[in-house]
C-alpha cells in the first residue's frame, strides 16, 4: 500500500498530529546545529549575549567590532592562531588507522567466528560483548600507568591501539552477523571451484560483504572520530585530536574569543561527517538492511 | 579416469553417528545415486568425498590418490549445491568462468570454454545477468555450467532439483542425464526422491541412519529390495507390507491368505507385494476386505483397504468402479510376493 493512500485513509487530526510531531522532531534535532553554524560567524558577545538572543541573529556586536554582520574571526583564530589544522591531521591519522586496523582484524576474526563450529567461538563473542559494554574510561585508567612507565604516553599510536581495543568487540560482532547472513554454500562452492579458504574469503565473500564492511567501517570511524575519553587522557597537548582540542578551547574561557574558536572548530569538525555519510549512503543503507545477499 | 573408492568411511560428531562404516567402489563414468530420507547420511557422505567434511575414520580414494587430507580444491571434483551457491556479485558469465580463473587455466581458453558450457545448458541469452535476475531453473543451470566448465574427474550433485517446481524438475532431470551421457564423467548424485534415483542412476545406494541398506541397479532395488526399509522407500506407492504367519508355503493373516509360497520358511514373517502386481479376483480372493478409499489417477485407479492392520494399496484399471465400504477381492501371484523377516526386516531369500 502506497504512502498516499495511507495518508488519505487517516483522519485529518491524526495527519496533523503526525506532521506536527515530525516538524517538532526535525526542529529539535536540527536546530542546535544550524544555530551553531549561524553563530560561528559571530563574535562572542553576540553568540553568548547576555542582553538579548536577537543579538546572535542580527550580530549587533559583530557589526560593532568587525564592521560586518558576519565574521570569520572564529575560524581564523581556531585554524591559524591555535593551529586546529594539526588536530585535524591527528584525527585523520587516528581515525583512518583505527578503521583500517579494526576492519582488517574484524573481517578476518568475524569470518572465522562465523564459520567456526567450535563452542569457544560463542564464548569469544560473549567476552567481546562484555568488553564492549564496559565504559571506555575503564580501559584508559588501567593503561595510564603502564603507558607512563613505558614512556609511550601522549603519542598517536598509543591511542590508536587503545581505540582499536575499544572498538574491536563491536566490529567483531557486527561483521560476524554479516558473515552469518552469507550462506555457507558460497564458501564451499568457491573451495570446490579451486579456492583456498583465504581465496574464498577474499574473492567471493568480501565482495558480497562490501556493504557490511562499509557500514562497520563507518561506525568504527565515528567511534574514533568522536572519542573524547581516550584521546583526552592519552594524548599530550601537541598531539591532540579534534574533540579534545575543542574541549581545550572551551576550557580556557578567561581568554576572550576562545569560545568562538571552539564553536568554529565544532562546525569544521562536522563537515567531513556530512561528506562521508553522503558519499557512502547507498552502501550504508544496504548494510543496515542486510540479508539482501541471497544467492 | 576416476574410480572413487570409499573404504570403511565413518563420520561421527561426538556420540552421533552420521555415516557408519561406508564401503563402496564407484566405477569410472558411473552415475551413482545416494538415496535416502533426510538425515540418513547421504549428503554427509558426498561432502566427505568433496572434502567439505572431515572423515572420522576410513579412506577415500579418487582415482589412485588417497584424498583424506586433501583440500577440496585439490580433489579435482566439482559440485552442484542444493541452494546453487552462485556468486551474487558476478554475472552468469563470470560465475561460469570463476573455476577457470582461480585454477589459472590459460586466459585464451576461457571464453571458448565458458561458451561451450553455457551452450550445453542453454544459458546463452543470460550471460550478462546477475543471479538475482534469474529464475530458479536458470540459476540451477548456471550452477551446472559452472560445474562442467572445468571438466573435472567427477561431479557431485547435492539434491540439485529439490528447489525447482515439478515441471522444471522433469526437464532438468533429463538435461542432467543427457549431460552425463555427453561428458562421460563419474557422477555422484544425492537425492531423497526415489523417482530421480530410478530415472538417473546406473546404480543406487539406499541409505538409512548412516548405513547402506542396499546397492544395486534401479531395477534390482525395485524388484528385489533387500529389506523392508528399501521396500517401503522405493516405488510410488511404496510396496505393501503385511504382517502374518507362514506355514508350509501358505501365508495367512487377517483378511489375507496366499498359497504357493516357498516352503523353506515357517513362522512370523512380513509379506510384501507391489500395488500393480495384485489382480482382481473372480470368486474366492486371496485378499478380501472392505474398500477404505478409491483414488482416480487418470491412467489407473488406486484402491486401498485395511489388511492385517495395514493399509494396503492396489492398482486397478481405470474403469474399475466401487464405493468406499464395498467388499473387494484380489489375488496376488506368489511370484510377485516378497518375504521379509519379521524382526530384522531382512529379505528372506527363497531356496
Amino acid at each position: 500500500m502506497s504512502y498516499a493512500t495511507l495518508t488519505q485513509k487517516r483522519p485529518l487530526p491524526l495527519n496533523l498530529l503526525i506532521s506536527l510531531f515530525i516538524i517538532l522532531w526535525v526542529v529539535l534535532a536540527a536546530f542546535p546545529f544550524f544555530w551553531t553554524v549561524w553563530g560561528s560567524f559571530k563574535v562572542e558577545p553576540d553568540f553568548f549575549s547576555r542582553e538579548s538572543w536577537w543579538n546572535a541573529i542580527f550580530g549587533t556586536y559583530t557589526q560593532a567590532q568587525t564592521g560586518g554582520t558576519f565574521t570569520g574571526d572564529g575560524y581564523y583564530g581556531a585554524w591559524v592562531t591555535r593551529e586546529f589544522w594539526r588536530a585535524v591531521m591527528n584525527t585523520a591519522i587516528v581515525t583512518v588507522s583505527v578503521t583500517v586496523i579494526s576492519l582488517t582484524l574484524g573481517t578476518l576474526g568475524g569470518y572465522a567466528l562465523a564459520r567456526s563450529g567450535q563452542r569457544y567461538a560463542f564464548w569469544i563473542l560473549i567476552a567481546a560483548l562484555v568488553f564492549r559494554a564496559m565504559p571506555h574510561i575503564t580501559l584508559v585508567s588501567g593503561y595510564l600507568l603502564p603507558f607512563f612507565q613505558l614512556n609511550i604516553w601522549g603519542v598517536l599510536p598509543t591511542s590508536i591501539i587503545v581505540l582499536v581495543a575499544i572498538n574491536q568487540p563491536f566490529t567483531l560482532w557486527m561483521l560476524h552477523s554479516f558473515f552469518l547472513s552469507i550462506p555457507k554454500d558460497l564458501d564451499e562452492s568457491a573451495m570446490v571451484d579451486g579456492c583456498t579458504r583465504f581465496q574464498a574469503f577474499r574473492m567471493v565473500i568480501i565482495p558480497v560483504m562490501w556493504p557490511g564492511v562499509v557500514t562497520t567501517g563507518l561506525f568504527s570511524f565515528l567511534l574514533a572520530y568522536n572519542d573524547f575519553a581516550t584521546t583526552s587522557m592519552l594524548l599530550s597537548a601537541d598531539n591532540q585530536t579534534m574533540v579534545p582540542k575543542i574541549s581545550s578551547f572551551l576550557g580556557s574561557v578567561q581568554e576572550a574569543g576562545n569560545v568562538m574558536y571552539a564553536v568554529a572548530a565544532v562546525v569544521s569538525a562536522t563537515v567531513p561527517l556530512f561528506i562521508l555519510v553522503l558519499f557512502f549512503q547507498r552502501q550504508i543503507v544496504s548494510g543496515l538492511t542486510a540479508g539482501a545477499v541471497k544467492g | 579416469m576416476a574410480q572413487i573408492r570409499l573404504k570403511n568411511v565413518s563420520k561421527r560428531w561426538n556420540n552421533f553417528v552420521g555415516v557408519d562404516n561406508f564401503n563402496l567402489d564407484i566405477a569410472d563414468q558411473e552415475f551413482l545415486v545416494l538415496l535416502g530420507p533426510s538425515g540418513c547420511g547421504k549428503t554427509t557422505t558426498m561432502r566427505m568425498i568433496a572434502g567439505l567434511e572431515d572423515i572420522t575414520e576410513g579412506e577415500i580414494w579418487i582415482g589412485d590418490r588417497l584424498v583424506n587430507k586433501l583440500e577440496p580444491k585439490d580433489r579435482d571434483i566439482s559440485m552442484v549445491f542444493q541452494s546453487y551457491g552462485l556468486y551474487p556479485n558476478m554475472t552468469v558469465y563470470e560465475n561460469i568462468r570463476f573455476p577457470l580463473k582461480v585454477r589459472k587455466v590459460p586466459q585464451d581458453q576461457h571464453h571458448e570454454r565458458v561458451m561451450a558450457a553455457s551452450k550445453m545448458v542453454e544459458l546463452d541469452d543470460f550471460l550478462q545477468r546477475r543471479p538475482a535476475a534469474l529464475s530458479g531453473g536458470q540459476r540451477q543451470r548456471v550452477a551446472l555450467a559452472r560445474a562442467i566448465v572445468r571438466e573435472p574427474n567427477a561431479f557431485l550433485m547435492d539434491e540439485p532439483l529439490s528447489n525447482l517446481d515439478a515441471k522444471l524438475r522433469v526437464s532438468t532431470r533429463a538435461q542432467i542425464k543427457n549431460l552425463h551421457h555427453t561428458l562421460k564423467r563419474t557422477t555422484i548424485y544425492v537425492t531423497h526422491d526415489q523417482i530421480e534415483a530410478m530415472t538417473l542412476a546406473d546404480r543406487v545406494v539406499v541409505m538409512s541412519k548412516g548405513l547402506i541398506q542396499q546397492v544395486g541397479t534401479p531395477m534390482e532395488i525395485y524388484d528385489r529390495p533387500a529389506n523392508t526399509f528399501v521396500a517401503s522407500f522405493i516405488g510410488s506407492p511404496a510396496m505393501n507390507l503385511v504382517h502374518g504367519n507362514i506355514a508350509d508355503g501358505v501365508f495367512t493373516g487377517d483378511k489375507i491368505r496366499i498359497e504357493g509360497l516357498s516352503k523353506a520358511t515357517n513362522g512370523a514373517v512380513t509379506l510384501g507385494f507391489r500395488a500393480e502386481d495384485a489382480t482382481l479376483a473372480e470368486g474366492q480372493g486371496q485378499i478380501e476386505a472392505p474398500i477404505y478409499s478409491v483414488e482416480l489417477l487418470g491412467e489407473a485407479t488406486m484402491i486401498s483397504m485395511r489388511v492385517a492392520g495395514e493399509l494396503v494399496s492396489i492398482k486397478v484399471g481405470k474403469d474399475y468402479r466401487a464405493e468406499i465400504g464395498d467388499s473387494a477381492k484380489f489375488n496376488v501371484p506368489p511370484a510377485a510376493c516378497h518375504l521379509f523377516d519379521r524382526t530384522s526386516g531382512a529379505r528372506i531369500v527363497a531356496d
